[in-house]
């Protein structure tokens, strides 16, 4: 049990009487890749958004590194080292992108400003190399002094993963950073993503590219209607049957299917 | 009780004035998306105008605008024909003609504000928007002050009510009340009905609901979003005129470009969109605020409380509270998703070496000091003093870019506590009006305390920034604003008899020497040891402020001024650094004040009224504020400093009035222009510009903008250079 970095017990959102999430248990054990799939509207950002903390919990409990976060604010569950990506870009335009890493690279306290205003911070080398590491797995060295406004849209995405990275986090939560990229560019990051497990993290992954989840995951969750409908290893979760009804309708060839292929589309655009 | 339930009943008078700019504001919002802050000043002037036609022997009406080309020096000899400014209709003119012109009035400025101003704001960000309704603030009530003066005067107003003539008795009491007041509610609740009938009916008002909620849907459907705007905007300022010359049978004209605090509140109670919200919620305030004076005034408070919260104060409290208690039920924490953005904020670069311009500035600062002692020695330091007060704003709206026009008043918070607290009852110099009563506290010990005070009260303005952002934040500082001066500035209870009238400032003296701006051997405020004191002053905190930048909360600052939702997502407690934001902010405005009144050794409340504050943000906007430099270029541009003494060397005789009209001109065109980057960012590139151009490199392309519109723009800027060549 302790050796899960993340556990969800019951952990159920409602939006004006809609259960986006419904009842999901879900657990990330420490140093393993987690995914989490479901079509359009399941309710995936919104359970990365309850577990950081952006959106309340109607009911169930979020558990990290053995701590009951559910009362905690965003930004401590982040300085907790569980930070999360944005789907959309969520950037800082007015900083460059080494500015971005270093914000959140360099933890404060209310009283730092002293010391700034004085010119006396210490340069702290193991935050700087860990900025360096992330531009370095991102491939954004050379573009650390841009701004975000002057790279093209698949770099950006880039930066908030570094960003994130940059953060030392124990869980990283990914909210589809292959969204917008190219093929190449997201094998490419595919390949990136599994070292991140060899810097003392854990990663949890959702994507809609199915290609890019089945190939780096250890255990999968899928998430239909804001409910948990399978789980597990990238084998047995691409031969689940509940699977391919709900993701792969279509292929199944199946009325019923089909049927619910409609309606999770109706709810994503009213429920998202 | 009785009496009580009276006093609630008699403010529905101003409450219907309350009512009537509200709804004038709600109808701008609708029709522009703009908060009007200058909507109270449209008011005042189309009062003014009412009032100067029915001036015995005048009958003039004076368009608004000065006429830019002074009748002496220089200029004269070129016999340029002069701008109209004055009209005369007729004297003694009726009463319906007197109303007709002073609605077309408000009417012209109206238009005038749409086409020069908001519309080529229309997709800026946020606090450029502010900018330009601030500027049209200033620049209205400086052209008030030129064309009317500032002279007492006494309308009877539209209905030729006197304020107290009429007595009503007030049902089921025996208290009464000038019967004006159930005409200003009957003529709120008239134009709030008729507003109201007109939106749900006309053709114009469906089409102005529609593309209020989608525009680019309304101009499929044929109607023409800038065209209705335009309208929206002419109407706005005919109500506003309405309630100007309605309410001039109880107050100044002068006093009438403040009501917009009360307005804005009202406004926000109907959510800036409902009419009928804003027209009871204007009358509710005024009852409320009527109500509240008389419930502190009453005797079983005993005298401690009465003498400690003067009517004004209690007054002016009711719509700062009113609107951070509906702004503050209405926001959250951190914006929720897909809200939408405030657009491209200023660029604020951070300085990486600032020891030559430093250095450099010092220099200079120190020379101009001993070459022209006397002469410039006054507006050198009030031009240092404003730099000095410029850095706070650069820290909380350049950086953290939260929009606060309170700022000053906490300069004057700071200078009126160690005004106090260093005073023992005894006049300081011969001169002094009033001997003020105090502890007789260290100047030194007494100044940090002020500087401690202005923090105090400046994380209080702060608190509502927790959960109110952008323009609306601006909102309740401006509230903070008025209720400030009336609360603390001007109360007798709290800073002594000098509150009243002119507070006395011992001398600043470091070794036994006077360091204070006062020279006792010319009797004027030119002692050159000041001016060296604040040269280091404004070098050191100068300084530190460029160190704050480029240091780790530097980039917090800008973190969240960019996008709270990831800043919190990066670890950063967006509540915490913005009240840190607030109390550094705070704390260089409280040394600026406390310096101010070392400069003046007597102070007035005048000092620190709301105008002067939004003058200050007006003239840092315009050089740059998001930076050191711009508040350096913008301390040298205020009224009364070095900029304007250089004019008044050269023009002879160029007043200070003249110099906010341009500033509030220059203000609007800067924000239409640069985007906020002002004087010193606009002067950098350009520079950079001509370096490249001088060593034949191309330009980079490193113009911040969004991919999307650089692509397009790159297009369009291919095609042009194609045809010019």
């Amino acid at each position: 049990m302790t050796d899960n970095i993340l556990e969800t017990k019951g952990l159920t959102v409602t939006f004006g009487g809609l259960n986006a999430n419904d009842s999901v248990n879900l657990n990330v054990p420490r140093g393993k890749f987690v995914g989490l799939i479901g079509p359009n509207g399941a309710g995936k950002t919104t359970f990365i958004d309850a577990i950081t903390g952006y959106v309340p919990m109607s009911a169930g409990t979020a558990t990290f590194a053995g701590e009951d976060i559910g009362s905690l604010k965003p930004h401590e569950r982040a300085e907790r080292g569980l930070v999360r990506t944005f789907q959309s870009l969520e950037l800082f335009e007015d900083l460059s992108v080494r500015d971005n890493l270093l914000v959140a690279a360099y933890p404060t306290k209310w009283y730092s400003f002293i010391l700034d205003m004085l010119y006396m911070t210490p340069k702290d080398q193991e935050t700087e190399d860990r900025v360096n590491w992330a531009l370095d797995i991102m491939g954004l060295t050379d573009e650390a002094d841009a701004m975000p406004t002057d790279l093209p849209h698949g770099r950006r995405k880039l930066v908030g993963v570094a960003r994130a990275l940059a953060a030392k986090p124990d869980l990283i939560l990914l909210d589809e950073p292959a969204a917008g990229l190219d093929t190449a560019e997201s094998q490419k990051l595919g390949q990136h993503l599994r070292e991140f497990l060899d810097h003392d993290m854990s990663v949890f992954l959702i994507d809609h590219d199915m290609g890019l989840v089945l190939s780096v995951c250890d255990y999968i969750y899928v998430l239909d209607f804001g409910e948990i409908i399978a789980e597990g290893t990238p084998a047995e979760v691409r031969e689940d049957p509940a699977v391919k009804a709900a993701y792969l309708g279509a292929e199944a060839g199946d009325v019923q299917a089909a049927a619910a292929e409609a309606v999770v589309g109706a709810q994503s655009s009213g429920g998202e | 009780m009785e009496a009580f339930i009276a006093a609630v009943i008699a403010g529905i008078g101003a409450g219907g004035v309350y009512a009537i700019l509200a709804v004038g504001i709600v109808v701008a919002f609708r029709g522009s998306g703009v908060i009007n802050f200058a909507h109270g000043a449209v008011a005042a002037y189309a009062a003014y105008n009412f009032d100067e036609i029915r001036e015995p022997g005048r009958g003039n009406i004076y368009l608004p605008w000065v006429d830019p080309i002074p009748e002496w020096g220089v200029l004269q000899k070129l016999r340029l024909n002069n701008l109209p400014v004055r009209i005369h209709i007729m004297e003694d003119p009726p009463t319906w003609l007197a109303v007709f012109v002073s609605l077309a009035m408000a009417a012209f400025i109206g238009a005038l504000m749409h086409f020069l101003v908001f519309r080529p704001l229309r997709n800026a960000p946020t606090l450029a928007k502010v900018i330009g309704s601030v500027g049209v603030f200033i620049y209205l009530g400086a052209v008030a002050l030129k064309n009317f003066s500032n002279s007492n005067r006494n309308d009877a107003g539209w209905w030729g009510f006197d304020s107290t003539s009429d007595p009503y008795v007030i049902p089921f009491t025996d208290k009464t009340m000038p019967g004006s007041n159930l005409w200003l509610a009957g003529s709120a609740l008239v134009v709030g009905g008729v507003l109201y009938l007109f939106f749900r009916y006309s053709r114009f008002g469906i089409a102005t609901r529609a593309a209020d909620e989608n525009e680019k849907g309304a101009a499929l459907l044929g109607y023409s979003p800038q065209l209705l705007a335009g309208l929206n905007w002419v109407l706005s300022s005919v109500l506003a005129g309405i309630a100007g010359i309605v309410f001039l049978h109880k107050t100044n004209p002068s006093q009438i470009s403040l009501l917009v605090v009360f307005a804005l509140a009202a406004a926000l109670i109907g959510n800036l969109t409902s009419v009928v919200g804003a027209t009871f919620g204007g009358l509710a305030l005024g009852m409320i605020a009527s109500g509240g004076v008389d419930f502190f005034q009453r005797d079983f408070w005993g005298e401690g409380v009465k003498e400690w919260l003067p009517a004004d104060g209690i007054r002016q409290f009711v719509p700062l509270i009113a609107i951070i208690i509906v702004l503050y039920t209405r926001g959250g924490k951190l914006p929720v998703r897909g809200s939408i953005s405030v657009g491209r904020q200023p660029q604020a670069p951070a300085t990486n070496n600032a020891t030559v311009g430093t250095l450099g500035l010092i220099g200079i600062g120190l020379l101009v000091s001993n070459i022209f002692v006397s002469k410039w020695e006054s507006a050198l330091t009030t031009s240092l003093i404003f730099m000095l007060f410029m850095f706070s704003l650069v820290v909380l709206v350049g950086y953290l870019g939260q929009i606060s026009l309170a700022q000053w008043s906490l300069g004057g918070v700071a200078a009126w506590t160690t005004a106090r607290l260093a005073a023992d009852g005894m006049k300081i110099r011969e001169f002094d009006f009033f001997a003020n009563g105090g502890p007789n506290w260290p100047l030194l010990l007494a100044a940090i305390a002020g500087v401690v005070a202005a923090v105090v009260v400046g994380l209080l303005v702060g608190l509502p920034a927790l959960r109110i952002r952008g323009v609306q934040l601006a909102v309740v500082t401006l509230a903070a604003v008025v209720a400030i001066e009336k609360l603390v500035l001007r109360n007798t209870g709290l800073m002594g008899e000098g509150a009243a009238s002119t507070n006395p400032m011992p001398v600043l003296t470091i070794f036994g020497s006077n360091f204070g701006g006062f020279n006792e051997n010319s009797n004027q405020t030119d002692n050159w040891k000041f001016t060296v004191f604040l040269i280091f002053m404004v070098a050191i905190v100068g300084v530190l402020v460029v160190n704050l930048r480029r240091g780790r909360i530097g980039r917090r600052f800008l973190a969240v001024r960019a996008n709270e939702r990831a800043a919190a997502a990066a670890g950063i407690n967006v509540s915490q650094t913005k009240l840190l934001g607030f109390g550094i902010s705070s704390a260089i405005a409280g040394i600026a004040g406390v310096m101010f009144a070392f400069k003046l050794s007597q102070l007035t409340s005048e000092n620190f009224a709301p105008l002067i504050g939004l003058g200050l943000l007006a003239f840092v906007y315009l050089g740059g504020i998001t930076t050191v430099t711009g508040a350096v270029f913008g301390g040298l541009l205020v009224a009364g400093g070095l900029n304007g003494e250089i004019l008044h060397l050269h023009f002879d005789g160029v007043d200070q009035s003249a110099i906010n009209i341009a500033g509030g001109l220059l203000l609007v065109v800067n924000a239409i222009m640069t985007n906020g980057e002002g004087i010193s960012l606009v002067n950098a590139t350009a520079g950079k510009e001509i370096l490249h151009g001088l060593r034949r490199d191309p330009i980079p392309p490193d113009f911040p903008s969004g991919t999307e519109t650089s692509t397009a723009d790159s297009t369009v800027a291919d095609s042009l250079e194609g045809a010019v060549v």
